[in-house]
């Protein structure tokens, strides 16, 4: 079985307990303010949508609804961009109670703890994590700017185009952070596998 | 074949088998990821056809581009359904193990729980029986429910990618039919998107159920009191935003199809205007609840961890 686990999977050994990585732990205390900042900006991104609709009802000047529609859509997406957030980070807090947990049960039936490196699926889900947020906290910071100078140095038009290209990022932002949500879940299926392996061995 | 069975390792597999899950859902993933990037080239070209005064070029762009759009993050979250259903088989392998093992790790001394008690833990208030416990409904009910909502998911997407190309053929041609695709297709789509969310809080409920009577079968196995973590509000406020959020995706579907009886323009450019926001609110809710389900799990994995620790250390 040792050498199915060696040959099998990339492992570092240790005769003290394994702690929490970097993203483990950020994981562990990021994942709770990002989901209340989520449904702060959902929340808020409505509310700004609603007043928008009022607006158009009240046949309100063109600018002033474009400045309420990107105002609100960067709320809207403040709330996306945490909520993703705080899923990766769930995912992030997962793997480190299986990184502690799985140490600590190998050391109380006094062997050593073997862990897994990072996986490359572990390395590629931080990583399109990091460009899905930049590219929805871009859009934001887009949004943010037209809402501040459309009706004033920037027509309604150049607003509209602008809206279009900023959605475009978002897009992009979004379908990252999907793709590194799988993976971070790839990452939780490969440590369930060496940690299925591992506890057999236990008992030798 | 039942659902159930999607979710059991098939006959000729082990621990050790890599499964198929995992690779399939990275691969829709990824196909989601190309399908958005073509969106975003579109969206590009929309904005250089408005620009050049071509209002209608970039209205037929951009409407196929919203279809084509919804359907990549719905793919995107078929892949991480998949990968999902692969957890919850390899969830089942891991307890295989631990009830095979565990019998010659336990320290065999006496357990300090006593039965019909209720204390207090760093992870939660917990209940100590002496048989297992009794499924949940709400875990019933995510293991019956995971596989319908993904297929209905999967269907409004695809029927709302179908009238995007409707909508996109009737830009500057009809305007009443245009108007009436577009509503179409936000409303079918979106609804898509909330049913497959809520597939994936299902699976993610069907995790909880598992580990929840995993844990007690452990512990019933080895005759030891068995100590089960009570719902935490987490997974309380996790099921209410998650029937939330499915309201929401639900009534945005049927006030668009009212939307389409619409003929007053204003009418329509109000509607447009707070529907929109509320179908991403819809996935606002589920996402958040999804958020609480995936720390829920954490808590209870880490419980678990504690609990089978205590019993080899005899603690």
């Amino acid at each position: 079985m040792t050498t199915t686990l060696a040959t099998s999977f990339d492992l570092q050994q240790s005769t003290t307990q394994p702690t929490l990585i970097l993203p483990q732990k950020l994981g562990n205390k990021l994942w709770a303010p990002m989901f209340a900042m989520s449904l702060m900006g959902f929340i808020v991104g409505f509310g700004i949508h609603l007043a928008k609709a009022a607006a158009v009802s009240d046949g309100a000047a063109a600018a002033e609804i474009a400045q309420l529609a990107h105002f609100g859509t960067a709320a809207m997406f403040v709330g996306f961009v945490s909520v993703f957030s705080g899923v990766t980070f769930a995912i992030a807090r997962i793997l480190g109670v299986f990184r502690v947990g799985g140490g600590a049960m190998q050391l109380a039936t006094k062997h050593k703890a073997l862990s897994l490196n990072m996986p490359p699926t572990g390395k590629a889900f931080i990583g399109l994590m990091a460009m899905g947020m930049m590219l929805i906290v871009g859009g934001i910071i887009g949004h943010l700017v037209v809402a501040g100078q459309v009706g004033g140095s920037m027509t309604i038009e150049a607003a509209e185009l602008l809206a279009i290209k900023l959605e475009a990022a978002r897009r992009l932002g979004v379908s990252f952070y999907l793709l590194s949500i799988g993976l971070g879940l790839a990452t939780i299926t490969e440590v369930l596998r060496f940690q299925s392996l591992r506890i057999r061995e236990l008992a030798s | 074949m039942g659902i159930n069975t999607l979710v059991e390792p098939a006959a000729g597999t082990s621990a050790a088998t890599v499964l198929p899950h995992t690779k399939r859902g990275i691969a829709l993933g990824a196909i989601g990821l190309l399908i958005a990037m073509v969106t975003v080239v579109a969206n590009f070209s929309a904005a250089s056809a408005l620009e050049a005064g071509d209002g209608v070029a970039a209205g037929k762009t951009l409407a196929w581009s919203f279809g084509l759009t919804t359907l990549a993050f719905g793919t995107a979250k078929v892949g991480i359904a998949v990968i999902l259903v692969g957890i919850l088989i390899r969830i089942w392998f891991r307890l295989d193990a631990v009830k095979a093992t565990m019998p010659g790790l336990a320290s065999g001394a006496s357990d300090s729980y006593r039965v019909g008690s209720t204390l207090t833990t760093e992870y939660g208030a917990v209940s100590v029986t002496k048989e297992a416990p009794a499924e949940l409904p709400i875990h019933k009910m995510a293991r019956t429910m995971w596989a319908p909502m993904l297929a209905m998911g999967v269907m409004a997407l695809l029927a709302g990618t179908v009238t995007a190309f409707s909508w996109s053929s009737n830009v500057g041609v009809d305007a009443v039919a245009a108007t009436q695709s577009a509503m179409w297709t936000q409303g079918l789509q979106f609804l898509g998107e909330a049913f497959l969310l809520s597939g994936i809080s299902f699976l993610l409920g069907s995790i909880l159920g598992q580990l929840r009577r995993g844990g007690g079968e452990v512990q019933l196995q080895l005759g030891l009191p068995v100590v089960t973590l009570k719902m935490p509000a987490t997974a309380k406020t996790f099921v209410v935003l998650m029937m939330l959020g499915l309201m929401a995706g639900i009534a945005q579907f049927v006030m668009y199809v009212v939307g389409t009886t619409i003929t007053d323009p204003t009418q329509i450019a109000v509607a447009g205007a707070w529907l929109g926001p509320l179908r991403e609110l819809s996935l606002g809710l589920l996402l958040s609840g999804i958020v609480l389900a995936l720390a829920t799990i954490a808590n209870v994995l880490g419980f678990q961890f504690n609990r089978l620790n205590g019993i080899v250390a005899g603690a």
